[in-house]
């Protein structure tokens, strides 16, 4: 099985997400593989994707999916969102535009570190490092009107569900 | 003439040609080189220079020397800066005499603090990047320890990813300090200190200007071109491949860059077929699906699972239709030219298609004749040219104008290869210059065809049967006067081309003189 063979510092990663997970952020590996993740990253308050609260957080929540490859940590964790998200880094297909996932990785960052990156992805959006253009020009042509349509896309798809 | 003349005579012969066959062997590398300008590529070759692997390692050397003694810096260093401003001595020099703490800064030779070994309490520490302890830890200047295993490993993988490997960093993320050449040749096995080698190779061809890879697949060779000292952008690598300098498509002498990238995008391009589909079918009223009308009466039915039941002429519900062999909605409609205009696309588009099939076809056909034509080369230097020297007791250099011969028809299919696509972009309005080519090309194509007959197949005779000597003679001589002949016509044809048939005009002027004298 895949599984057999895992380093050990992926098994000790795994095991430090699962016990002292990161604010807003979960992530559990997939049972049957080991390096395929399932991950949850709640929506940075003061940021358009945000949850709403109605007695209690409703919405907010963006899943993505992180798989480390056979070179991990030697090259960078492939991680992708699976919730539909308004986002000049990040296209259609839910990938991300970040550079530690590309030339800036580095073997010492973590899954964590990753994701913490990501989640301050979604704090402070970057319409000069786009990868859609046409969000990116809304984000530049009429920002407000661009956070809006953003935070119309949490309320309709990052339900969670 | 006495027997014994003759056997002395052979077996003098037998001497000469050992010799005459190294020459022979030889003569494979001259071929294309001064020596032989018109072969395969352009007229001058001396301003081009095919740089191996070794001769770019020593110009980088040579480049790293000199950094290394105006800067006082080690020679790693001076690699590394070079790498950073695409080997450029005055951009290296500029940044570093404006301002050196700025590059090393950049370079990532700047550290504020060195780090001292974190010990755990066994004296052991755990590399951040596996988690384990180990014994065998390396750190750069910066300090940054982690395990011999992980260096060697993250190294191997970034060679595998890309040129990225040329810049790497310190292990630890918020650490700029760069990677030497040095710590990773001691890091890394010979398999991929050489992989290592040839993107620092590359690093160098790909920011010169003057050096190209040579396009060809599998070659290993740079080319260095001097366009000043060159007339043309032909250029001849060693791995016999003939490219253009400028667009690095195969060349492509006498016709420009502009048709060539035009014609290609042409060929590759689906158009032609949505254009045929066009021209040549209706699409069923009902499912959409496009049809071929290709014999039969108006009444069609679509294929199944369509099984719409239509008129071809106004594409109408068969149904609707009284008349079995007239439309006379058609009809009508054709006068008061409601289907005129679409008649009309559909000619022009026909035409077309047709236009680009003619030229089309002829390209492709003079270029499978030219690969043909480089396999019989081939076949002819592997084995027939010994065995006609053995049948007509005549030493292979003697035989060389056989080769040369081919040599012609490779370079002649490729120039005429290319004046199809010209052809096909001529402007209908010029007629002059369509005349002027046709007749031009035309020459030099039936002198072509005919050189072709004499060497593929004239040839054969001599090679499987002894015939008299005589014979044999008149051929060779045939042969070379063909040879010739041809080569004019396609200088002519090659320099017509490069005036953009400008002669035209001239052409008329002169013809209007000798009238008038």
């Amino acid at each position: 099985m895949a599984n057999s063979n895992l380093p050990r510092r992926i098994i000790k990663e795994t095991q430090r997400l699962l016990s002292e997970p990161a604010p807003g952020i979960s992530a559990s590996p997939s049972e049957d593989n080991m390096r395929y993740f399932n991950v949850m990253i709640l929506g940075p308050t003061q940021s358009p994707y945000e949850g709403t609260f109605v007695q209690l957080l409703i919405g907010g929540v963006f899943k993505l999916e992180l798989f480390l490859p056979e070179e991990y940590p030697m090259a960078a964790p492939k991680v992708r969102f699976l919730t539909k998200i308004y986002h000049p880094n990040i296209d259609k297909l839910g990938r991300i535009c970040l550079d530690i996932l590309k030339d800036k990785w580095s073997p010492a960052l973590q899954i964590r570190t990753v994701l913490l990156s990501i989640q301050a992805l979604l704090s402070a959006p970057n319409p000069d490092d786009p990868l859609s253009e046409n969000i990116a020009k809304h984000w530049k042509t009429n920002e407000a009107e661009a956070v809006e349509t953003a935070k119309e896309w949490t309320r309709l798809y990052a339900s969670g569900a | 003439m006495d027997p014994d003349d003759t056997s002395y005579d052979g077996y003098e012969e037998d001497a000469y040609y050992d010799d005459d066959y190294d020459d022979y062997n030889n003569y494979a590398d001259v071929i294309g080189t001064d020596s032989n300008p018109n072969h395969f590529a352009g007229r001058s070759q001396k301003s081009c220079t095919i740089l191996k692997d070794e001769d770019i390692s020593q110009r980088q050397e040579a480049d790293i020397t000199r950094i290394s003694t105006v800067l006082s810096i080690s020679r790693n260093e001076a690699s590394i800066l070079l790498r950073v401003y695409g080997w450029s001595f005055s951009k290296v020099e500029d940044e570093w005499f404006g301002n050196e703490e700025e590059v090393r800064k950049a370079v990532g030779w700047l550290h504020d603090e060195v780090v001292t070994m974190d010990h755990t309490s066994e004296g052991r520490i755990t590399c951040k990047i596996c988690y384990d302890s180990s014994e065998e830890f390396t750190s750069l200047s910066c300090g940054h320890p982690f395990c011999n295993e992980c260096w060697s490993r993250y190294f191997q993988v970034s060679i595998d990813d890309g040129p990225g490997c040329l810049m790497l960093r310190c292990s630890e993320p918020s650490c700029r300090v760069v990677v030497d050449q040095d710590v990773i040749n001691l890091m890394v096995c010979d398999e991929y200190n050489d992989k290592y080698l040839r993107h620092l190779f590359r690093s160098y061809v790909g920011v010169s200007e003057a050096i190209k890879w040579c396009p060809a697949p599998g070659c290993k060779f740079a080319v260095e071109f001097d366009q000043y000292k060159s007339e043309s952008f032909d250029v001849l690598c060693d791995c016999s491949y003939g490219f253009c300098w400028n667009c690095l498509e195969e060349s492509h002498r006498p016709v420009n860059c502009e048709t060539v990238r035009k014609w290609s995008i042409k060929n590759s391009d689906e158009a032609e077929n949505v254009n045929w589909i066009l021209a040549n079918s209706k699409p069923c009223p009902k499912c959409r699906t496009p049809i071929e009308k290709n014999k039969g009466c108006m009444h069609m039915t679509c294929r199944l699972p369509c099984k719409y039941e239509f008129c071809w002429l106004c594409l109408g519900d068969w149904r609707d239709h009284k008349h079995y062999y007239s439309c006379n909605k058609y009809e009508t409609g054709k006068k008061s030219g409601e289907y005129d205009e679409d008649e009309m696309k559909k000619e022009m588009a026909k035409k077309l298609v047709e236009k680009y099939a003619h030229y089309y076809e002829r390209w492709a056909a003079n270029e499978s004749s030219r690969r043909k034509a480089i396999a019989d080369l081939d076949k002819l230097q592997e084995k027939h040219l010994e065995k006609l020297s053995g049948i007509h007791l005549t030493p292979v250099t003697q035989l060389s104008f056989i080769i040369d011969a081919w040599l012609q028809i490779i370079e002649a299919r490729r120039i005429l290869k290319w004046t199809y696509a010209y052809g096909y972009y001529l402007p209908e309005n010029e007629g002059a210059k369509k005349i002027l080519f046709e007749h031009l090309q035309g020459d030099a194509e039936s002198n072509l065809e005919r050189l072709h007959h004499c060497v593929e197949d004239e040839l054969q005779p001599f090679i499987a049967v002894e015939v008299t000597s005589q014979e044999f003679q008149d051929y060779c001589a045939k042969l070379k006067n063909m040879t010739s002949v041809t080569k004019n016509y396609f200088e002519n044809l090659v320099s017509a081309f490069e005036n953009d048939l400008a002669d035209v005009e001239c052409h008329g002027a002169c013809t209007n003189v000798d009238a008038a004298g």
